[in-house]
């Protein structure tokens, strides 16, 4: 499975929807679409990984470069995911103390 | 690929060039192998993921390993434990840079933190991650 990227606005947010796997093949597509956000002055973003099927060190470095770039410019990235095997890698590398991490876009776009 | 033997044997060996669109085929072969020596699905997420971890690293995520041209081997053994080795030549640093490709992120750490039986030899031949997990 490639990975998929679907981009949308809402509520001053740009809402990235992640589909499928984020490796050391894909994340580089990721990479490229964050940071031609950050570069169109888009500096609030939510990655919704719902539809993510498969993380690894690599995507989460992916995930930490953007998260620098955003907040270089006052920004945020708050990320959606609720799956227990993605959770876990966040805890792992202790990135679940560095990221927002919400269960739905509802309580992402919630937080003020 | 070679397989064979009975489940209580079974032993694959998958060889790969160093590209990084082919990790995603050991990773599925790695989570096809631990299903055969157990039905729990977070044990078969758990070898999926390392194993396509290390292949990563073996690839290219290690800076010092991207100019190798050696393949990447990665061998598995379905016995008393489920063993994995990941090879390749070249001398992986076996330590997290912050320099490297991977911007913020341990994946050797990442490793280490995701299974307990965890090694990394180093000789002239090139670099072998070892890993096993007892069976659930």
């Amino acid at each position: 499975m490639d990975l998929s990227l679907e981009t949308r606005q809402e509520d001053g947010h740009t809402i990235i929807e992640v589909g499928g796997e984020i490796d050391v093949y894909t994340a580089p597509k990721l990479r490229d679409k964050i940071t031609e956000l950050v570069g169109n002055g888009e500096y609030n973003l939510v990655i919704d990984m719902e539809k993510v099927d498969f993380l690894d060190s690599t995507g989460l470095g992916v995930l930490v470069g953007g998260l620098k770039k955003v907040r270089a410019h006052d920004g945020s990235m708050r990320l959606i995911c609720n799956q227990e095997r993605l959770l876990k890698i966040f805890r792992i590398t202790g990135l679940a103390k560095v990221f927002a991490i919400h269960s739905s876009q509802a309580d992402a776009l919630a937080e003020r | 690929m070679r397989s064979g033997g009975a489940r209580t044997t079974t032993g694959i060996s998958v060889t790969i060039v160093r590209d990084p669109a082919l990790v995603r085929t050991v990773r599925l072969v790695a989570a096809a192998v631990a299903r055969r020596g157990s039905r729990d699905e977070e044990f078969v997420e758990e070898v999926r993921l390392a194993v396509g971890e290390a292949c990563a690293l073996l690839v290219g995520a290690d800076a010092t390993l991207a100019a190798v041209a050696d393949p990447v081997e990665v061998s598995m053994r379905l016995e008393d434990r489920l063993r994995v080795v990941v090879r390749s030549g070249g001398a992986a640093t076996a330590e997290d840079e912050s320099t490297g490709d991977v911007d913020g992120i341990e994946p050797w750490a990442l490793l280490r933190g995701l299974i307990t039986d965890f090694s990394v030899q180093r000789d002239v031949d090139g670099t072998a991650l070892s890993m096993s997990w007892p069976l659930r």
